[in-house]
């Protein structure tokens, strides 16, 4: 009896104690404290791309407002995806982005190459602390390696705190260097699609499609800058307003994306690869709104966004979590995007016409406008986790802007619609 | 509402008031003697809510109303319920030394200084209406056997400086935490460390003898209670009879340490384990080296 | 006329109010209760902005704003 009075109890005390101020049991005195969060997410599209994506993030507290948070994505995609080419009354032949092996497109079908499949790795980890009173630095990295893509970035932030922390004036710089190395080399601006049918033998096909390819790879260098501000309004909102600058220097057409060019009966004479600017810059402004209302939760926020790609995009978001019990609530979301096309966007290219500088069919720079309907349920486990769901539906609308369909183009779909549906499950502990 | 009091001291602010039958602290690292009293205002609300509620001097206190509905199942509400389910918990864990159902044994026992033993024939009366495993407890029902009484004094001011410390933590971004300690009487829980890295001097009370005694503790983060039979306490034929008793002997420990400090997460964890290790007597020490928290001793 | 200018004065002066009121923004250190909540936090779901930047990012013409832009993948 003596052995068992003298026995440590101090975990177990620690343990009901807590219970009862409601907090999360500390072992000891000591701060030994990470927080995981992890979500899977399913996106799939209607009869074309799907992909998984597993995050598993993590954040340590180094005690003195000092946290390291670690992060590891993997995400895997698979199906297929609108090569730019238009859809014809015909059957299509086309010859695979690598150069090996080809695939027939049905009539009235959008050209889709269903050779996506790519697996991608990134590892990302920050350091953020206070600097001095209502100071407080960050710097981190990521590395993200996919099969044919290499991106590594640096980035850093720094904040100060004004009007008794109500205000918070933050400046971030982020640099990230991407190596693109597409199987088959690059193919080089308005090089034409190829196909072996064409050839009389393998070694001919392959010697004119080397000479379409001019390097193996190619880079690409972006430098961003945000400059935010975060003001308290008062005791129930909260606002924030970013202004960011991105620069982008380099490789940014995308090596498996075809421009087809047709004659003035909207027939397909040829497909080229397409070719854009080597130099973006991007202007956006961001506002956030976090409103407290009658116990529910309203996230609000809009974007503007434009470039001298002359792509200008609107974006309005908002999510509202309304509690429905102690441990669960609901939030519905909705987004709308729409954006202008790129100046270089053009859905087919006419043989009349001289070819331009650059050009592009790929419909996610085109005129568009999309909307993502959604709800998250979430809930709040013992100790702290919480376990959450999310389904949203995701629905893009590609819009036709000036170009007439000439001749057969006219019986086709040059601007189909895609719907994708989203599943997330998010866990933290 | 209660008095409160504030002042500026070096590198702090303090608030103090009267709450528990305790001087009451609120020491904030800045010198915002606004949000010093404002905090100071909350605290000494919430102080006087859970005295309220638990004080057994008061007849319409939640507490001695269970005591008055004893005999009969009757409900508790959420607080409650959690206060007993700590205390059942403390019970088992400490072997039945911790027992919130010994307050009786006060009839028997005036510790005034003096002579006056309880006689046998008084404990003996009181004993069988001692012991929390008579007593019935269900998640949100309680059935205390007729005759038993419950007294919180071993629990409800270390509840209630955490319970305000956590109050007053609420009133910040987990960025924007101040140090703040509460002290309610020696009882005293610390937010986090100052700013400027240095210690909070706390004085804690002096069991009377100077040389021993811990005059002041440092205090960074966390909490810290003491117990100990200061001026409580009766002496007869040489031997110093504390005030901390057995409720299964109904007999003071003897042997015991005159005050046991303990630090640890919470202050009422560190309280419980102060009073624990007290009614283990002449094993005091090795109680408390079992526990692998730091604490101070008075012998 | 003259009842003119003293609208115009009420005018003036409730615009000057209404300026001394917005240079107060913000809440006292003792009101940030609401706010310390983590529904309230301006990325309160950062798997899920990381998520809906990374689907968003590879199907749509702009990115960034919330976060930077960045490069990081070659997403189709």
């Amino acid at each position: 009896m003596q052995l068992k009075q003298l026995a440590n109890i101090s975990a177990a005390l620690a343990a009901a104690s807590c219970a009862v101020l409601g907090q999360d049991a500390q072992a000891g005195t000591v701060l030994d404290d990470w927080q995981f969060n992890s979500a899977i997410l399913l996106y799939n599209e209607t009869d074309r791309v799907s992909a998984g994506e597993a995050i598993l993030s993590a954040r340590g507290d180094f005690g003195d407002d000092k946290y390291l948070n670690l992060g590891l994505v993997v995400d895997a995609l698979t199906g297929a995806s609108a090569t730019g080419a238009v859809a014809q009354p015909g059957v299509q032949s086309f010859t695979r982005p690598s150069g090996k092996g080809s695939y027939d497109v049905a009539p009235g079908d959008t050209p889709l190459d269903d050779t996506f499949h790519d697996t991608r790795v990134q590892l990302d980890a920050s350091w953020e602390q206070p600097l001095a009173p209502n100071w407080r630095v960050s710097g981190g990295g990521h590395l993200s390696k996919e099969y044919d893509y290499l991106s590594l970035g640096v980035n850093g932030s720094v904040a100060r705190d004004f009007n008794q922390k109500n205000t918070t004036v933050s400046m971030g710089l982020a640099y990230s260097h991407d190596t693109i190395s597409p199987e088959g080399g690059v193919a080089s601006g308005f090089a034409p699609m190829l196909l072996r049918s064409n050839f009389a033998d393998d070694d001919s096909y392959q010697a004119a499609f080397d000479a379409t390819r001019d390097r193996a790879d190619d880079t690409k260098d972006t430098v961003d800058m945000l400059l935010g501000l975060t003001q308290v309004i008062n005791r129930d909102w909260l606002m924030q307003f970013n202004y960011s600058l991105s620069m982008a220097d380099g490789y940014m057409t995308d090596p498996f994306k075809l421009v087809s060019v047709v004659n003035s009966n909207g027939e397909v004479q040829q497909n080229l690869y397409e070719s854009r600017p080597d130099k973006r810059t991007k202007h956006s402004v961001y506002w956030q709104n976090k409103l407290h209302l009658g116990g529910t939760y309203l996230d609000a926020s809009y974007r503007y966004m434009w470039d001298d790609w002359e792509l200008k995009s609107h974006t309005a978001d908002v999510k509202w979590r309304f509690p429905v019990s102690e441990q669960w609530y609901v939030e519905p979301q909705l987004r709308y995007y729409q954006q202008s096309a790129a100046e270089f966007y053009l859905p087919f290219l006419q043989q009349s016409d001289s070819l331009p500088q650059y050009a592009s069919a790929d419909y996610r720079i085109g005129k568009m406008s999309t909307y993502t309907l959604g709800a998250k349920f979430g809930t709040k486990l013992a100790a702290g986790n919480e376990l959450s769901f999310r389904i949203a539906l995701y629905q893009q609308n590609p819009e036709q802007d000036g170009a007439d369909a000439p001749g057969v183009l006219a019986n086709v779909d040059l601007y189909e619609k895609v719907t994708a549906v989203m599943a997330q499950v998010s866990y933290s502990f | 509402m209660t008095d409160v009091a504030v002042s500026r001291g070096k590198n702090c602010t303090l608030g103090q008031f009267s709450a528990m039958a305790s001087p009451c602290e609120i020491l904030l690292e800045t010198a915002d003697m606004t949000l010093c009293r404002e905090l100071t205002l909350l605290a000494a609300a919430e102080a006087e809510r859970i005295e309220q509620k638990y004080s057994r001097y008061r007849t319409d206190s939640v507490l001695s109303q269970l005591n008055q509905g004893a005999g009969q199942w009757q409900q508790l509400d959420d607080e409650t319920a959690q206060l007993l389910t700590f205390a059942n918990t403390c019970y088992q864990l400490s072997d039945g030394l911790f027992d919130i159902s010994s307050g009786i044994l006060r009839r028997a026992w005036q510790f005034d200084g003096s002579d006056r033993l309880a006689s046998q024939a008084q404990l003996a009366a009181l004993l069988p209406h001692i012991g929390w495993h008579q007593v019935q407890l269900k998640p949100k029902q309680i059935l205390l056997p007729a005759g038993m009484e419950l007294d919180l004094g071993g629990i409800a001011k270390e509840y209630a400086v955490d319970k305000v410390l956590q109050l007053l933590r609420a009133q910040f971004t987990p960025s924007s935490l101040p140090s703040i300690v509460v002290n309610f009487g020696g009882d005293m829980h610390c937010s986090r460390p100052r700013h400027d890295g240095s210690l909070w001097h706390i004085g804690i009370e002096n069991p009377g003898l100077v040389d021993h005694a811990i005059s002041a503790v440092g205090l960074t983060t966390g909490a810290l209670a003491t117990s100990g039979d200061s001026r409580r306490f009766l002496l007869k034929d040489g031997v110093r009879y504390s005030h901390i008793l057995n409720p299964k002997t109904g007999w003071p420990v003897t042997d015991a340490p005159r005050s046991v400090t303990v630090a640890a997460p919470n202050c009422l964890l560190a309280g419980m384990l102060a009073t624990t290790a007290l009614l283990q007597g002449a094993s005091a020490e090795a109680f408390l080296q079992a526990q692998g928290l730091k604490y101070w001793l008075v012998a | 006329m003259r009842i003119t200018k003293l609208q115009g004065c009420a005018a003036l002066v409730l615009v000057l109010s209404q300026v001394t009121a917005c240079s107060s923004l913000g809440v006292k250190p003792w009101e940030r209760d609401v706010l310390a909540k983590e529904e309230m936090a301006l990325n309160a779901a950062p798997l899920d902005n990381r998520l809906d930047d990374h689907i968003y990012f590879s199907k749509e013409g702009s990115s960034g704003g919330r976060s930077f832009a960045g490069g990081g993948c070659g997403c189709n």
